[in-house]
């Protein structure tokens, strides 16, 4: 029970800071993105060749691993931000088809479809941290750290520009936003930070295989930071909580077929989506819809 | 500081010369050649799709022009870009207001005369003064009260003033405001006015688009009336408004 | 010979992309719905074929299940979903996380009831012959081209000749027009998605025949619609074609170069080079705001 309590809370941790960086783009700046699972896998692959090849410090792996969905992302953001919004979806659709197709050919470096075994734990400071006594202390942590970058971000001059942005593009260029700048920057940031999770995710299990990164983890992750609430910041937390308890719940109904757990889940998240949509925008932490609401 | 109005022979702020802009055949902006000049209140009037809009959205880089060109303080401002423009000086709100709907009062009035481009931090004194001109403007336009107010959750009036807010709070040179006072109550639309003169005093241009005749009147210094995409006249208030050609074209619409 | 045997399928999974994105196109045009579950309407669409296939009920009848079925999903999740959002937010995105919503819930009940693998559609049509040295093709390549033909023959003549059509390109042109010319935007977004339904089943259904089906492929769908929209460029419907066979040509002969596991790389490829060189699209206007 302990260790499947454990467990929990460090798949938890690591899918809010998914959904939590996630939601810095979409609920703060308006950016929604389909590849948030490419950044994901970016950073679990490019951690574990570092921690594999060079050292397992996580004082190497985790910058390695930062950089690399940095990088990526800044692939993406450039062309796909100069113009409107649905280019960005396709972009980022596309992005994810087509870094499944890589994260299962280039097999020198993840492994091909059968992925990458016995990583090395993660090590800080020299100190081998694998029990999941120890690591749930350090997502924790990472948890923390990011939760805390990204509320520091919100508050900033930067972040105002941001919601300004997601408000009202135009109007938010009309008083001097450099509207294409910010939205790059914050993809940038918010693709660092996912790839924080990636690599916790992969000396967590010690294995990883482009299963974990596929569209249907970006959508999951979408789905959390929406259920949760979009532009809140406990939001992605309660969201990530929920869909991963949910699989639990379900199993607990024997009315349910046992076998379509996974295809239930995706119902009961789909259908969440679009009925919050309509009934409360704003997600389950989110202000409802306001009746008084014009249209801007 | 302009005190004494000698229309006419005031600074050219803006030369505007030629500009076309057609959409899908439709002529928007037809040949429009324009100066806006320092220090007084130009109002752009005519029917519905005269191309007033589309006349700001040229200038401040919203939608490229045809052909034409735009000098701005003497230089040419041909392929600003809307960030841009705000940058060099020349504001603009929209008829559909697009306020910042999510923040509150006071961070849509911040938000605008920050940067904010870059996640660096601010130094006290940054703060200090920008603060001073959110509270300028807030208590100018009466809504220094609901700062914390969520601008969605404004009453249509406060919502325009936010927008006028906005504006104030900068330091920008030249105005252009697309119909803010429209669907104003009496009583607002007297505050609203009295604003706007106090700020042309106090050295502001201004550029306004306004369908209400009254308005018109009362604060204009020169008349630009436009027409299908065509500057018809661009002259003093009272030789525009008493040609009978333009009073049949524009009540001619209202009919 | 390879080449020209890549040429031909080519064309015919263009036809088909065309087909699917010009109605995805269309719809996204004229009512600034970002329909994502238009990838649900194929999908919908391909099953509910498959289904009357299986159980006997004949081409006919497929036929009108599955256009029937594509309309009414259309004009349901109009009516019910995006119409309702529409009326208090409004937001394009509000609208497509919601759709998106829909079209996993779709994607699951299908996979729930015919389950997840790839099923085809039997058919005679789809053995291929060799018509010449070396070249095989199945009747069912002519079928989809001269279908794709036939479709956007007669949405040609609807968009050029109809009123209704006429006022779907003036939106799409310029959505600022409904206002001005006092047009009822529901109507027309209801017209908008029964067109734009009905253009994805003769793909939905020949894809079934010629590639498989299987219930998560409505991602690939929406991939190459808006690939397609977006070379194409937003709006024009013209663009969008040509944009739906430039993709499946080059997907197609892509072939000669690369394995096949790297098309959807090719789709990914050309999309990106248009948005940096060229985001208006081919035939589309400016791209900015």
């Amino acid at each position: 029970m302990e260790a499947y309590l454990l467990n929990l809370v460090i798949l938890i941790s690591i899918y809010s800071i998914l959904a939590s960086t996630l939601n810095f783009i979409m609920g703060y700046a308006g950016i929604y993105s389909l590849a948030h699972a490419v950044f994901f896998g970016v950073g679990a692959y490019a951690g574990t060749y570092a921690a594999m090849h060079v050292n397992a410090s996580i004082f190497i792996s985790l910058p390695v691993a930062m950089v690399a969905g940095a990088v990526l992302s800044l692939i993406l953001a450039l062309p796909a931000l100069r113009v409107r919004g649905e280019y960005f979806v396709a972009a980022s659709l596309g992005l994810q088809v087509l870094a499944v197709t890589i994260f299962s050919e280039w097999k020198s470096v993840t492994g091909g479809i059968g992925g990458l075994v016995g990583i090395p734990p993660v090590n800080v400071a020299g100190l081998d941290i694998f029990k999941p006594g120890q690591f749930v202390f350090l997502t924790l942590a990472a948890l923390v750290i990011v939760l805390i970058i990204i509320n520091r971000l919100v508050h900033s001059s930067f972040g105002r520009s941001l919601r300004a942005i997601r408000d009202s593009e135009s109007a938010a260029a009309a008083f001097g936003k450099n509207v294409p700048l910010i939205k790059t920057i914050s993809v940038v940031i918010s693709a660092a930070l996912a790839a924080v999770a990636g690599v916790m995710y992969a000396s967590y299990l010690s294995f990883i295989n482009v299963e974990s990164f596929k569209l249907d983890t970006s959508v999951l992750i979408m789905a959390m930071v929406i259920i949760g609430g979009t532009g809140t910041q406990a939001g992605p937390i309660v969201g990530a909580a929920l869909l991963l308890l949910l699989p639990s719940l379900i199993s607990y109904l024997d009315f349910l077929p046992q076998t379509e757990i996974g295809a239930i889940q995706q119902i009961i998240y789909g259908l969440g989506m679009a009925l919050l949509m309509i009934y409360r925008p704003g997600g389950i932490i989110g202000r409802k819809k306001h009746s008084s609401a014009g249209k801007e | 500081m302009m005190v004494e109005n000698t229309k006419g022979t005031e600074d050219v702020l803006m030369e505007i010369r030629n500009v076309d802009k057609a959409f899908g055949g439709v002529k928007a902006v037809d040949n429009v050649s324009m100066d806006l000049r320092a220090g007084i209140i130009t109002t752009l009037v005519g029917p519905n799709g005269a191309g007033k809009t589309t006349l700001f959205n040229l200038i401040t880089g919203e939608l490229s022009k045809d052909s034409g060109s735009i000098k701005w303080l003497g230089q040419p401002i041909n392929r600003i870009k809307p960030f841009q423009a705000a940058r060099a000086g020349i504001l603009r709100t929209f008829q559909d207001l697009r306020l910042f709907s999510e923040m509150s009062v006071e961070e849509n009035v911040l938000t605008s005369i920050e940067a904010g481009s870059l996640p660096l931090p601010q130094t006290g004194n940054q703060r200090a003064a920008r603060q001073e001109r959110v509270e300028y403007a807030l208590s100018r336009t009466g809504l220094a009260d609901k700062r914390k107010t969520r601008a969605k959750d404004l009453a249509y009036a406060e919502r325009k003033f936010l927008s006028m807010a906005r504006v104030m709070a900068t330091e920008a040179r030249l105005w252009l405001l697309d119909e803010p006072a429209s669907g104003l109550d009496p009583h607002s639309y007297e505050k609203f006015l009295e604003i706007l003169r106090e700020e042309v005093k106090q050295g502001v241009t201004v550029c306004i688009i306004e369908h209400n005749l009254d308005i018109v009147i009362g604060i204009s210094d020169r008349i630009a009336f436009l027409d299908r995409g065509r500057l018809l006249a661009d002259d003093e208030p009272q030789t525009v408004l008493n040609d009978p050609a333009l009073r049949a074209i524009y009540f001619g619409e209202r009919a | 010979m390879l080449a020209l045997q890549l040429t031909i399928t080519g064309l015919q999974t263009g036809a088909l992309y065309a087909l699917t994105a010009v109605g995805f196109s269309l719809i996204f045009g004229s009512t600034r719905i970002f329909h994502f579950a238009h990838g649900a309407t194929f999908i919908i669409a391909a099953y509910l074929f498959y289904f009357m296939d299986i159980s006997g009920y004949g081409l006919f009848l497929g036929i009108v299940a599955a256009t029937a079925g594509a309309i009414a999903f259309g004009l349901l999740l109009n009516r019910f979903v995006y119409v309702p959002i529409q009326r208090d937010e409004g937001s394009f995105f509000t609208v497509f996380v919601a759709s998106f919503g829909i079209g996993i819930v779709v994607e699951n009940v299908v996979g729930m009831i015919f389950g997840r693998g790839f099923v085809t559609i039997q058919t005679p049509l789809s053995f291929s012959t060799e018509v010449m040295d070396g070249l095989f093709i199945a009747p069912l390549s002519w079928i989809s081209i001269l279908c794709a033909a036939a479709f956007f023959g007669i949405l040609w003549c609807f968009l050029k000749f109809s009123h209704m059509g006429m006022s779907l390109r003036a939106l799409a042109d310029n959505p600022e027009l409904v206002r001005v010319f006092g047009l009822n935007p529901r109507f027309i977004s209801a017209c908008a998605f029964t067109i734009g339904s009905i253009l994805v089943v003769p793909a939905a259904i020949i894809s079934g025949a010629t590639s498989g089906l299987n219930p998560a492929m409505g991602h690939h769908v929406m991939l190459i619609s808006l690939a397609a929209t977006i070379v194409g460029g937003i709006g024009s419907v013209t663009g969008t074609l040509l944009a739906g066979l430039v993709l499946g040509l080059a997907e197609s002969l892509a072939l000669l170069y690369v394995d096949s596991q790297w098309t959807e790389a090719v789709t990914f490829a050309i999309l990106f080079l248009f948005i940096m060189l060229r985001p208006s699209g081919l035939l589309g206007r400016s791209a900015a705001h």
